[in-house]
């Protein structure tokens, strides 16, 4: 055999085996339309970022968790593409004039996915142990006492008048299980856990995918569609999309807005946005020296083009806000904000103790393209006040030990709410005595805590309003956060897959869901 | 027998000085993984309660001992402070993935090198040759996740030939999912090896015992399995130090082609400061590299006499 | 008059120099690589890399913005050169400490032998069995992103590929004789070793250092794809890369630009040390 043979075999090998691989090939998305409805059975593969670590849903709060937990487990009432309270596992409630007793009706023939039927008391279980384990997403109601009134009646009496209650009453960790854990031991309970919700864990990897079977035993008459549900990791945003391009992931979830043009343009996909409860904002350290100094803070404001940086790094999938309460939340304000005004923003620097200037470092997390950008664009912002700002991007976890020690000037993060109703937000951005300590600014301002619990116990109607505005404009005029924009939650689905849009949590309702077979 | 001894004998060192160094390097690392574990609502109460739990707030010297006695007395490497998993079973499931991946851009390596430097060598100084040196060169200057993300474009996305990234669990997977990912790997560590070889055949070339072959009429194939045999001694070595530095290096390729293999299981464990995670791993990887040293070393002395003689 | 032809033998310096110009691929690298040199000392950029103008972003190739503009509208060209300083500074930086310590190690450990020899040896292969990337984000992790965790990462594990060669060079010019001659002769070991073993190993250190500086100036690159890289605003050819991927397909010019100065580069560096292993005959 002479070396050209050699070489020329060597060379038919390597063209062999990507010819072996190419023979097995699938073909990619072709872009059907739907004839008919929706179809029964088939496996949605949805593309996630993280994995599910827990089932134990008073004890989580993070996405990866929530949404998954959602799947299995369903509260009392819900929330529309509004944010509007519906009914949900209780058909009906009302609530007593006086504002303190709220009586739920269960629907009948409710059951768990093992077929036992669901009856008040699982509820009163499920809402007690909540109370009991806390949690970070604790029940902050004042409940005075939760009764089985009969088998499918649950009153709840609270000690004082809380207007949010329902809404906090709609969020993931309230979810209603089985009473005593059906019998099991806690941990062997949520290691494969058992409700009223549309999916059931069939196998489930701390590290990987997970994969669920639809529940037979849904209430919702026909759903869900599809036979199985596979949330699979794809941690890397650019490798989601191309699994999604290239037909191996029918759905996507955290899709970057920077690809948006890519997907819009491509037949074969389908992008759904929904505004979400989740605002960026600029959060100054009020304990800084610097920051301390409400007209620098002020200055800083004037001197950002929040429209210019919504415009440059998100790409159309946000909106400009000037209000910590998103537009998508009841009650958010227009308020006179401080916005985009240079001659302002020198004016307040020279008002206040550092009118020629300073350094100042503006901590991100790495790894987040649009927040490096954002950085960059209020660096250069800054530069004509002489406010040097240095950039640290830290990696996730050092970044979230720095700002919850207070180790830091000011940073960019993302203030989000779990629940329709504005208080949460306001309690976890401006209460200094919560866990959170104004979302680590140490904002105290005793009328804007007055206001707080004053919105609270206000029923609905023009009066809380009146009290919300109040709180937002003394918040826009105070800055002690600078609410840059509003983004949405969009998901992508391949042309094989229908109905899949987001929630304004950024959830999915996947019994929804159909699948073209 | 002696040599068994010997490479034992500078085996253990090299895997305990890798592990001690990792041990501690890890925990030089800001982040405390009770704190990460539990989350928004940590109080200062719950964290130590939890430090106490996961053995945390053992002084350092008596975590290590714990280890390494768990390790050689139970072969336990550890239990995930994350998710309770044992350490081993974790990192066995990914294992198959990796070696897998490993493996066959070892053997896309070959593929490539061998036939590239054969065919420069045979035809030293002509054009051939001159081509054959130069697209080494531009590949080694190609970053590795680059070449990914253009092979993806070109095979995943636009011609659906091959996978773009994960794992597949259809007809011919996982093999379909890995060929991209470790032809990306065999493109970046051929071209070192290519130059090597193609060295060492044109020195071997032009050696006095190939001419005394050739001019005792030996056949063409005999000849070049002699010439290959004595050319590729210095190229195994490489490509076996190669190797190593692949088996901890394939976190980046894993995060293009989104594998779950060691590599991104090493680099979401010290994201999340799981250390036991990243204390097993590096065990296996420095027993792997060490298994794969010696094995290099073995090859080597079968191919060269003289050196089994020394 | 003697009659005695006077043929001048060119000193060795105008040999060398002679066969350097007459080797095309060290003309070709020495010319990519002063070219790059320029571009990296004198930095010709036709705009202020950090200048913005965010109603101008990624704005495609145009006869104003010859590589077009990135999300804050900043011209490209101008921050790939700009980077071209900023990248080729922290290779080269970077590849001192590795070359001196790894050049030292492996000139003691194969002139001393024995079990020093044998302790190096461990120690180097502890190093190389060391997964890489752990240690580089650790240290990053540990000392913030940016260069200084480059410098540290490859100070603790860069000098092996140097320690190897040159141990393995100096085994072999020990094994010459002329090197036990020399001590036997009464030169110091000091002197034996810096001025007669370390000149000739020295150019295939310096062969060696071009690789490592071009493999370096790929790790920094990775790194800025893994979003450990150099801070913004400063540019980095790997940043540029990592921000323009989410949109390789619709705004190219972001990411493959950049990732073009990095391939010349780096050609440029592997051509250099190529012909140099050429003009220094070994190879």
């Amino acid at each position: 055999m002479t070396f050209r043979t050699a070489a020329a075999r060597a060379v038919a090998v390597i063209f062999a085996v990507f010819a072996l691989a190419a023979c097995t090939a699938s073909p990619g998305p072709s872009a059907t339309s739907s004839a008919t409805g929706p179809q029964k059975g088939g496996t949605i593969v949805y593309g996630r970022s993280a994995a599910v670590t827990s089932f134990d849903l008073n004890n989580e709060i993070t996405a990866n968790n929530a949404f998954a937990i959602d799947k299995v487990f369903e509260p009392l009432v819900s929330f529309d593409t509004e944010g509007k309270i519906i009914p949900w596992l209780a058909e009906k409630y009302t609530v007593s004039p006086d504002l303190l007793t709220y009586t739920f009706d269960l629907r009948p023939d409710l059951e768990f996915s093992d077929g036992t039927p669901v009856t008040a008391a699982d509820a009163r279980f499920s809402l007690e142990r909540h109370r009991k384990v806390q949690g970070p997403l604790p029940l902050q109601a004042p409940i005075r006492s939760i009764v089985a009134a009969d088998t499918h009646t649950l009153t709840i009496t609270l000690k004082s008048p809380y207007t949010p209650f329902l809404s906090e009453l709609s969020g993931f960790s309230n979810g209603i299980f089985p009473a005593d854990f059906g019998g099991r031991t806690e941990k062997d309970f949520f290691a494969k856990p058992i409700g009223t919700g549309p999916w059931v864990v069939q196998a489930w990897d701390p590290n990987g995918d997970t994969t669920f079977t639809a529940n037979p035993h849904y209430w919702q008459e026909g759903k869900p569609y599809a036979a199985s549900l596979i949330y699979k990791v794809v941690s890397d945003d650019t490798q989601r999309i191309q699994q999604l391009l290239a037909g191996q992931l029918a759905g996507i979830e955290d899709v970057a807005p920077a690809s948006l043009e890519q997907l819009q343009g491509n037949p074969a996909v389908s992008v759904a946005k929904l505004g979400s409860w989740a605002v960026e904002q600029v959060f100054f350290n009020t304990q800084n020296a610097h920051f301390a100094d409400r007209h620098v803070r002020r200055a800083i404001a004037y001197a950002i083009d929040r429209e210019g940086i919504t415009k440059a790094t998100t790409f159309g999938a946000a909106q400009t806000v000037h209000t910590l309460i998103p537009p998508t939340i009841q009650y958010s304000a227009d308020v006179q904000a401080l916005d985009n005004d240079p001659a302002a923003a020198q004016r307040e620097l020279a008002a206040s103790a550092y009118p020629d200037g300073f350094s100042a470092t503006l901590m991100i997390n790495s790894g987040d393209s649009a927040r490096a950008q954002q950085a960059q664009i209020i660096q250069a912002a800054l530069k004509p006040l002489h406010i040097d700002v240095k950039i640290e991007p830290l990696e996730l976890n050092s970044f979230r030990e720095r700002f919850k020690a207070f180790q830091y000037d000011f940073m960019i993060n993302s203030g989000q709410s779990d629940a329709p109703d504005p208080d949460g937000l306001i309690t976890f951005q401006a209460d200094p005595d919560g866990f959170s300590h104004s979302f680590w600014t140490h904002y105290t301002n005793p009328q804007v805590t007055k206001l707080m619990r004053q919105g609270r116990t206000t029923a609905d109607g023009p009066q809380r309003e009146q009290i919300y505005a109040e709180i937002q404009q003394i918040l826009a005029d105070d800055v002690p956060y600078i609410p840059l924009y509003n983004p949405d939650n969009v998901v992508a689905s391949g042309a094989s897959v229908h109905g899949l849009s987001p929630r304004i949590n950024g959830s999915v309702l996947f019994q929804d869901v159909w699948v073209q077979q | 027998m002696r040599w068994v001894g010997r490479s034992l004998l500078s085996v253990v060192p090299v895997v305990v000085g890798v592990v001690l160094c990792v041990f501690f390097l890890i925990r030089i690392v800001p982040g405390d993984p009770a704190a990460m574990i539990l989350g928004d609502q940590a109080t200062q109460a719950s964290i130590d309660a939890l430090h106490e739990q996961l053995g945390l707030d053992l002084p350092l010297g008596t975590q290590l001992w714990n280890w390494l006695v768990g390790v050689f007395a139970r072969g336990d490497i550890g239990t995930s402070l994350i998710t309770s998993q044992p350490v081993a079973g974790l990192v066995w499931s990914r294992a198959g993935i990796t070696a897998g991946l490993v493996l066959l851009a070892v053997g896309f390596t070959v593929l490539l090198a061998v036939p590239l430097a054969l065919l420069a060598a045979t035809h030293a100084g002509s054009w051939l040759d001159q081509l054959v040196r130069v697209v080494p060169t531009i590949g080694m200057a190609m970053p590795a996740f680059w070449v990914g993300l253009l092979l993806i474009l070109v095979f995943g996305v636009n011609l659906h030939w091959l996978p773009v990234g994960g794992v597949g669990t259809g007809p011919g997977e996982p093999l379909r999912s890995l060929v991209l990912p470790a032809f990306t790997v065999a493109l970046g560590m051929s071209p070192p090896l290519v130059r090597s070889l193609r060295e060492q055949l044109l020195e071997v070339l032009d050696a006095d015992f190939v001419v005394t072959l050739r001019a005792a009429r030996l056949p063409r194939w005999r000849v070049s399995s002699h010439v290959l045999r004595n050319a590729a001694v210095p190229t195994v070595s490489l490509l076996g130090l190669n190797v190593a530095y692949l088996i901890g290096g394939t976190l980046v390729i894993e995060k293009v082609f989104a594998i779950n293999g060691m590599g991104a299981l090493l680099f979401s464990s010290i994201s999340s400061r799981d250390f036991p995670v990243v204390q097993g791993i590096a065990l296996v990887l420095a027993l792997v590299v060490v298994v794969v040293s010696l094995l290099t070393e073995a090859l080597v002395a079968l191919l060269d006499p003289r050196i089994r003689a020394a | 008059m003697t009659g005695t032809a006077t043929r001048t033998v060119p000193r060795p310096g105008v040999r060398w120099l002679r066969r350097a110009l007459r080797n095309p691929t060290l003309i070709a690298g020495a010319v990519i690589m002063l070219v790059v040199l320029a571009l990296a000392v004198f930095s010709p950029t036709p705009y202020d890399p950090f200048a913005q103008d965010l109603d101008h972003g990624l704005d495609p190739p145009s006869p104003a913005h010859w590589f077009g503009t990135d999300q804050l509208g900043r011209d490209i060209l101008s921050r790939v050169v700009a980077a071209t300083g900023t990248d080729l500074r922290i290779a080269v930086l970077a590849a001192v400490v590795p070359f001196v310590v790894g050049v030292a190690v492996g000139l003691v450990s194969g002139y001393a032998g024995g079990w020093l020899d044998w302790i190096v040896g461990r120690v180097v292969d502890t190093f190389v069995a060391f997964p890489f990337y752990v240690l580089v984000i650790v240290v990053v992790f540990a000392a913030g992103t940016g260069e200084r965790g480059i410098y540290v990462a490859y100070a603790l594990v860069g000098w092996i590929s140097y320690a190897r060669v040159i141990r393995a060079k100096t085994r072999s010019l020990c094994r010459q004789g002329w090197v036990e001659a020399a001590y036997g002769g009464g030169l110091s070991h000091t002197r034996v070793v810096g001025r007669h073993l370390l000149p000739n190993v020295l150019p295939q250190a310096v062969v060696l250092l071009m690789t490592e500086i071009l493999l370096i100036m790929v790790a920094v690159v990775t790194l800025g794809y893994l979003g450990l890289g150099v801070q913004p605003p400063t540019p980095d050819w790997g940043t540029m890369i990592s921000d323009g991927q989410l949109f390789l397909t619709t705004k190219w010019w972001v990411s493959t630009l950049p990732g073009l100065a990095v391939v010349t580069t780096g050609v440029g560096l592997s051509l250099l040390g190529d012909g140099l292993a050429d003009v220094w005959r070994l190879r």
